[in-house]
């Protein structure tokens, strides 16, 4: 975790912006990356991907998430009532 | 036909018949493995397997891409010759196709038994995972075949389901899996959901090339993709039970067990998708895994999916084109073969035989009234029992001069469409096209068609001995 690089590319979600990340992973083989989570936007990203993947600067603008738009995407399939609540029972 | 117990001796067939590339050299998960299966799809139809042993991070782990991603993979696959033709290999699948139900059995031990992991599941650990297009939102398992049960019909084996669904790992035991309201399982989950239960799944990974073909195929609700196995090997095909009942293919390098939470959607995607663009972001069920089984130094099996032809396009080609051929001919006898390889069918090319002036038309309507066709079949090119619909050469000839476009060309508004067609407006519904690109006969006589080209005496015997030679010459 010494690699400056790896500091920098945990410090705030590439995809939303979102600062609540964590260290979802560690290569079995110690040292050679680290794999970063995003809890808001559930991003993933490794240390060693192009920097397009784990910079918040660079990551491109047709993927990015706006962290307040999620709640409204669509619900596919619909979610079915258990039947005493749909039959009001 | 050569049948294949399990996805290592499929591989040693293709390694055996120079279809599979090893790459020991140190691979990153990202971007090589993605940019390798995605060049080999540019490199022709004929490209091998690749086996990835070194990747950066994992000590043992193996990956394998592009499986079926030719047509001498998927021939082999299907037991053929590796140099068949596509359209025979379509009637090889279609006669399998036809002989449904087939047979499965279940037996007790199998290989992916061998080590069993229960207390804190994680798949980073377990499996080498990784991403495959630059904008996807993270790792996937996209050539698993999910398992589940009605569990309002726990006991009927027929409406055990069988998917490919793809499925995005969210967590050391959690994944999104994208399920709409057409697919089986959707079903499974709304009938679990009414009862307030979750539902249990089993996710097979990295199994014998049948069952992934089988996993693909748009079959009805209650026919089952085992027995549809066994119909095409054409002896029965094995599966083993999980606790929960589910059956799973004996062949499995991995086999994950966990259960879909009734009444949760969480955010999903996005993933680069079949027809060339991105899925976007949708709030999708979610699966919570218990318990992962896998054979020693397991593989990994996985298809890049990209801007067509890709090896999702093999593995969506036969799969779709037999269905189709299958609800078609039984109303129309006349027609030779259907051809729906383009985007999962979004193009589709039929040949038939026509009885009288306007008959190719009416075979056209009836691709589009097919039950994938309404969701798919947006273009339909109509040939002549004598051009073969898989050779592209020969449609286009037979597009260039038999359609005169203002008798032949058929535009139908307002039709469904799938929302993944990017060409929709608004989303779900497209104009639909058919073009009669047979030959004119009465009553709509025009146009001059007196004396159409054949071959010399003694072409198909030259063709015969030459192929023979040519082989020879390799």
């Amino acid at each position: 975790m010494s690699d400056p690089d790896l500091d920098l590319t945990a410090r705030m979600c590439p995809r939303c912006g979102a600062t609540t990340i964590d260290t979802r992973a560690t290569s079995p083989v110690a040292g050679v990356w680290i794999l970063f989570a995003c809890s808001t936007c559930l991003y993933v990203w490794r240390s060693t991907e192009p920097e397009e993947n784990r910079d918040p600067d660079r990551y491109p603008t047709a993927f990015r998430l706006v962290p307040q738009d999620l709640a409204d995407l669509p619900i596919l399939p619909a979610i079915q009532p258990p039947r005493g609540q749909a039959d009001g029972g | 036909m050569r049948t294949y117990q399990d996805l290592r001796e499929f591989l040693a067939v293709l390694e055996q018949q120079g279809q599979l590339l090893r790459i020991t050299d140190e691979v990153s998960l990202e971007p090589d493995l993605g940019a390798a299966a995605c060049a080999l799809g540019q490199l022709g139809e004929a490209s091998p397997a690749i086996q990835f042993s070194n990747i950066a991070g994992y000590r043992n782990a193996r990956v394998v891409l592009n499986v079926h991603g030719s047509w001498p993979n998927h021939a082999l696959a299907l037991g053929m010759d590796r140099d068949s033709p596509p359209r025979d290999q379509f009637h090889r699948f279609v006669d399998g196709y036809t002989q449904y139900p087939g047979e499965f059995r279940r037996v007790k031990d199998a290989p992916w038994q061998e080590i069993v992991v229960e207390d804190d599941v994680n798949l980073y650990d377990l499996m080498p995972l990784f991403r495959l297009n630059r904008g996807d939102g993270g790792h996937f398992l996209d050539k698993a075949c999910a398992v589940s049960r009605d569990p309002d019909d726990p006991d009927n084996d027929n409406v055990e389901n069988v998917g490919i669904y793809r499925l995005q790992v969210k967590g050391p035991n959690r994944l999104g899996i994208l399920a709409v309201p057409q697919h089986d399982i959707a079903i499974h989950l709304a009938h679990a959901e009414r009862r307030g239960e979750d539902l249990p799944v089993a996710i097979a990974l990295g199994t014998d090339p049948i069952v992934t073909l089988m996993g693909a195929t748009p079959m009805l609700y209650d026919q089952l993709e085992y027995r549809m196995a066994g119909a095409l090997q054409g002896e029965p095909y094995q599966v083993v039970s999980t606790e929960n009942g589910l059956d799973v293919p004996w062949g499995s390098e991995y086999v994950l067990e966990g259960r879909m939470l009734a009444g949760q959607r969480e955010l999903e995607g996005p993933f680069g998708e079949f027809p060339g663009y991105y899925s976007g972001c949708h709030r999708y069920p979610v699966i919570e895994i218990d318990r992962v089984s896998h054979r020693k130094d397991p593989i990994y099996d996985a298809v890049y999916v990209g801007r067509p032809w890709t090896e999702i396009d093999y593995l969506q080609a036969m799969t779709t084109s037999a269905p189709i051929y299958a609800q078609v001919s039984a109303d129309f006898p006349e027609v030779s073969a259907v051809n729906a390889l383009y985007t999962h069918g979004l193009v589709v090319v039929v040949s038939t035989k026509t009885r009288y002036g306007g008959f190719a038309k009416a075979v056209g309507l009836r691709v589009l009234a097919t039950r994938h066709g309404l969701g798919y079949a947006k273009v339909v090119i109509v040939v002549d029992d004598n051009v073969d619909p898989f050779d592209l050469k020969q449609v286009m000839w037979a597009i260039s001069v038999k359609v005169n476009p203002d008798r032949d060309v058929m535009i139908l508004p307002n039709l469904s469409i799938n929302p993944l067609d990017p060409a929709g407006q608004p989303t779900g519904v497209a104009a639909k096209m058919i073009i009669d690109a047979t030959t004119p006969i009465a009553p709509d006589l025009r146009g001059d068609y007196g004396q159409e080209l054949d071959t010399p005496q003694r072409t198909d015997e030259w063709r015969t001995r030459l192929a023979s030679l040519i082989k020879d010459l390799r």
